[in-house]
């Protein structure tokens, strides 16, 4: 599959905005199931995956150098993440923790969207089931602040995403 | 939306405004007449937000002419409160603008803004000046109010 380009003119920067971050869980009333999205960042002016890559390097005799990367551990802190009216997933965390049902914070799909590649009806996207999100700590000054951590799985897939929203199409690659 | 309209929309639900002649910007100033002035807000106080919106803040000043009384408080054992009584209907409008973000009525910015918070810069007038060219001499009180606002119109999602 050749590499995508970037929908970018020449040395234009991509905005922040085009890195997406959506969480996604399944929801059940009277007998249906869906699955309930919320892009993070509201609010939040600073944050980014951390791939935490594991490195182990060795060096032979002749001075060269061999680098292993074992394996990724990406995480993206939200922080703030603010208790915000209409937040489906500000709520849901809260009742987790209300609850302290420590085993429903792994059962989340994230999907990483690049808006900066793709076009308009097909941005690249990737889904990971069974994600982690933990809350960080509740409090603050003068608005509560509930920071959250959003662990991805690396069980994923890539494909592409037909629009920026919450009623989004996933169609995984071919 | 035009947020400068947005104000005047706003103010004139004020009780202390509605029921006196309310100016934008320019006024040959007369007892009780208010003006609204605006004033230009720094983009440096811009808050960016990764999804795209932006934490911004509208700013304006409300002028309230008062007569003046150059007469002692207390003089004599006799009380003369004009000056007194005047700041406290200033008073009122910042108390007005209080209430109104405990509730939640806000300014109507448009779709693409939600506002955040109304406020007073000071929980009490200030005075600005006496004009002494008008008879009788006018003080100036002023008021300045922050609007803050989320301006999501670049938010991609929808």
């Amino acid at each position: 599959m050749p590499v995508t380009q970037f929908n970018l003119a020449d040395h234009q920067r991509a905005e922040r905005k085009t890195l997406l971050t959506v969480a996604a869980w399944n929801e059940t009333v009277e007998g249906a199931t869906t699955e309930v999205r919320e892009l993070l960042g509201r609010r939040t002016e600073d944050s980014s995956i951390e791939y935490n890559a594991d490195i182990a390097t060795s060096t032979d005799i002749l001075g060269i150098n061999y680098t292993d990367i074992n394996k990724t551990q990406p995480q993206q802190d939200f922080d703030p993440y603010l208790i915000l009216g209409g937040s489906k997933l500000g709520a849901k965390l809260n009742d987790i923790r209300r609850r302290n049902a420590l085993s429903e914070m792994s059962q989340f799909t994230i999907y990483i969207i690049t808006a900066f590649c793709g076009t308009d009806g097909a941005y690249e996207a990737e889904k990971h089931i069974n994600c982690t999100i933990t809350y960080n700590s509740m409090g603050g000054d003068a608005n509560v602040n509930f920071p959250i951590s959003v662990y991805l799985s690396n069980d994923s897939v890539t494909g592409t995403v037909d629009k920026l929203g919450d009623d989004f199409e996933f169609t995984q690659d071919a | 939306m035009d947020k400068n309209q947005a104000i005047i929309d706003y103010l004139i639900t004020c009780p202390k405004i509605q029921d006196n002649p309310l100016y934008f910007n320019f006024i040959h100033g007369n007892e009780d007449d208010k003006q609204i002035i605006t004033t230009g807000n720094e983009k440096t106080i811009d808050r960016p937000y990764v999804d795209g919106s932006v934490l911004k803040r509208f700013t304006f000043t409300i002028i309230d002419f008062k007569s003046v009384a150059y007469r002692a408080v207390v003089k004599d054992g006799v009380h003369v409160d004009e000056n007194v009584e005047d700041i406290l209907q200033v008073q009122d409008i910042i108390d007005w603008i209080e209430e109104q973000n405990e509730i939640r009525n806000f300014p109507n910015f448009g779709e693409d803004c939600i506002v955040e918070s109304i406020a007073t810069t000071a929980n009490n007038p200030n005075l600005n000046g006496v004009d002494s060219n008008v008879s009788p001499a006018l003080a100036k009180y002023s008021i300045s109010i922050q609007v803050n606002y989320i301006d999501v119109s670049k938010v991609l999602w929808k």
